[in-house]
C-alpha cells in the first residue's frame, strides 16, 4: 500500500492476485450478476489506487478494501434495483444463471437446487435491512470473523452479533420449505 | 429461565450454527443447546438453513476474467481518469485567461475616447471571474463521447466477427485456421472495452446485454491460439449466430448513433 500511494502501479498486481477474488465474491452476492460484480471489483481496484494516499498505514489493507467494496456494491444494488423496477424483475434475471458460476460440474440435479436456492437467498437477502445484509454477507461469503466484520463495518461486536442473529432468523424464514 | 436470559442463549446459538463462536463460548452455547429442547431445536433448524444457504453457487464462483486481464481494464481505467483530469485541468487554464481577455475587451471598448467612431457592435463575453463550463454541460459532453466511443467499439467488433467467419488457413499446420491477427484484436478490444466501463457505463446501460455478449465472444477469440482448430472457430461462429450477435451490434449501434 505504501508504494501504491507512492503512485507506483506495479503495486497493483500483488495487491489485486491477493484479494480480487474474495472481493468478487463478495460483490457478486450483493449483486447477483457477474458482470456487474466484476465492475464493482475493478472500481474497488480504482479506488484504491486513487485514495491510497489517504489509507491509514497502521490499518489492514482486507478490511480497508473490504469497506470499499461493500460501499460499491451497495451503491451499485440500488441504481440497479431502481433500473430494474422499470425492466425486469430481479428473480428473472437471476433465473438465468451464467455457466461460469459454478466452479466445480455438479449433477443436473445439485444444479437445478443451486439455481432454486439461489434464486431464493437472492431473494432472501433483498429482503434483509441493509445492515443485516452486510454483516450476513461478510460472515457467509467472506467467512469474516465478528471482530473483523466489526472493524470493518465500524460497528461495536455487540451489535454485529445482534445483527447476525436477526439475519439468519429471517434468513431462515425464507428459505424453510425449500428442501 | 427469563425469556431475557433465554433471548441471550438465542442469540449465542444463531452465532453457534453460523460457526462464529470459538473455544469457550462455542462449548458453552453448545452445552445450553443439549439441555434446552427449544434451543437445540433453534440450532438443528438454523444449521439446515445455513447448509442449504452453502448451495449457493455464488460461494465458490470464479471472477469471469483472469486476473490480468482485469488488471489491465484497472490500468485503463486509471489512464482514461488520468487523461479526464488532465482534460479538465487544461480547460481550467484556459478558461481563466480566456476571462481576463474578455474582460479586458471589455473595458476597452466601455472606456475608449467617445470621438471614436464606433465599431459595429460585437459580441463579446463579460466575465469578471474565471469562467467556468457547467457541470452539467461537462456530463453531457461525456455521455455524448462515452455513446460514440462504445458505438465504435461496437463497430470494430463486429467487423472483427466478420473476419472471424473467413478464416485463412494456417500456413504452418494442416487443418487449421490462423486466427492469429483476430486473437490480438479482439485483445484489444478487450482492453478498450474496459474504459467504456469505467468512463459511463451507466450512460450505455441499455446496450449492456450486447456488450456482455461481445466481451464473451472476444474472450473466446482473444484466448485462440494463432493457428486454431477449426471446430474451435466453428464453435464461436455458432455462439454469435446463436445470439444473433451481428444483428443486435447493428441495432444498437444505431440507437447509439441516434
Amino acid at each position: 500500500m505504501g508504494r501504491l500511494a507512492r503512485g507506483d502501479r506495479e503495486a497493483l498486481a500483488p495487491l489485486m492476485e491477493r484479494h480480487h477474488r474474495r472481493l468478487y465474491r463478495l460483490a457478486l452476492s450483493y449483486l447477483r450478476d457477474p458482470d456487474e460484480a466484476l465492475d464493482a471489483v475493478q472500481e474497488v481496484f480504482v479506488k484504491a489506487y486513487q485514495n491510497a494516499a489517504r489509507w491509514d498505514g497502521g490499518a489492514e489493507v482486507g478490511p480497508w478494501l473490504t469497506r470499499i467494496a461493500v460501499n460499491h456494491s451497495i451503491d451499485r444494488y440500488r441504481r440497479g434495483r431502481r433500473r430494474l423496477a422499470a425492466e425486469t424483475p430481479l428473480d428473472e434475471e437471476s433465473g438465468d444463471h451464467d455457466p461460469r458460476l459454478s466452479a466445480d460440474a455438479p449433477s443436473p440435479e445439485r444444479r437445478l437446487l443451486g439455481r432454486e436456492v439461489g434464486e431464493r437467498i437472492a431473494s432472501a437477502l433483498r429482503g434483509l435491512p441493509e445492515r443485516q445484509r452486510e454483516v450476513f454477507v461478510l460472515r457467509h461469503y467472506d467467512e469474516m470473523t465478528l471482530e473483523d466484520i466489526a472493524r470493518t463495518l465500524e460497528l461495536s461486536l455487540g451489535t454485529v452479533k445482534s445483527s447476525l442473529h436477526r439475519a439468519v432468523h429471517r434468513m431462515r424464514e425464507r428459505l424453510e420449505g425449500l428442501r | 429461565m427469563s425469556p431475557l436470559f433465554h433471548h441471550r442463549w438465542r442469540q449465542r446459538t444463531s452465532l453457534l450454527a453460523l460457526g462464529a463462536l470459538a473455544g469457550d463460548e462455542a462449548a458453552a452455547a453448545q452445552a445450553h443447546a443439549e439441555g434446552c429442547p427449544a434451543c437445540a431445536e433453534d440450532l438443528a433448524r438454523l444449521r439446515r438453513t445455513l447448509e442449504l444457504a452453502a448451495l449457493d453457487p455464488l460461494r465458490r464462483a470464479e471472477p469471469p476474467l483472469g486476473m490480468p486481464a482485469l488488471l489491465a481494464r484497472v490500468n485503463a481505467c486509471l489512464d482514461a481518469a488520468a487523461e479526464t483530469k488532465a482534460g479538465q485541468a487544461w480547460r481550467t487554464g484556459w478558461l481563466v485567461p480566456a476571462g481576463a481577455l474578455a474582460a479586458g475587451l471589455t473595458a476597452f471598448f466601455m472606456f475608449r475616447p467617445a470621438s471614436t467612431p464606433r465599431a459595429p457592435a460585437t459580441p463579446v463575453i463579460v466575465a469578471e471571474r474565471p469562467v467556468a463550463v457547467p457541470e452539467e454541460m461537462l456530463g453531457r459532453m461525456e455521455r455524448s463521447v462515452t455513446r460514440e466511443q462504445t458505438a465504435r467499439y461496437l463497430d470494430e467488433a463486429q467487423d472483427l466477427l466478420l473476419t472471424v467467419t473467413a478464416p485463412r488457413p494456417c500456413a504452418r499446420q494442416t487443418r487449421r485456421v490462423d486466427v492469429g491477427q483476430e486473437a490480438e484484436r479482439s485483445r484489444d478490444l478487450l482492453a478498450r472495452r474496459a474504459m467504456l466501463v469505467g468512463t459511463g457505463g451507466e450512460d450505455v446501460a441499455s446496450v449492456r446485454p450486447v456488450l456482455r455478449d461481445v466481451e464473451y465472444v472476444l474472450r473466446e477469440v482473444a484466448s485462440l491460439p494463432s493457428c486454431a482448430r477449426e471446430r474451435d472457430l466453428q464453435a464461436i461462429q455458432r455462439e454469435v449466430s446463436r445470439r444473433n450477435l451481428l444483428m443486435k451490434i447493428d441495432l444498437m449501434t444505431r440507437e447509439l448513433k441516434g
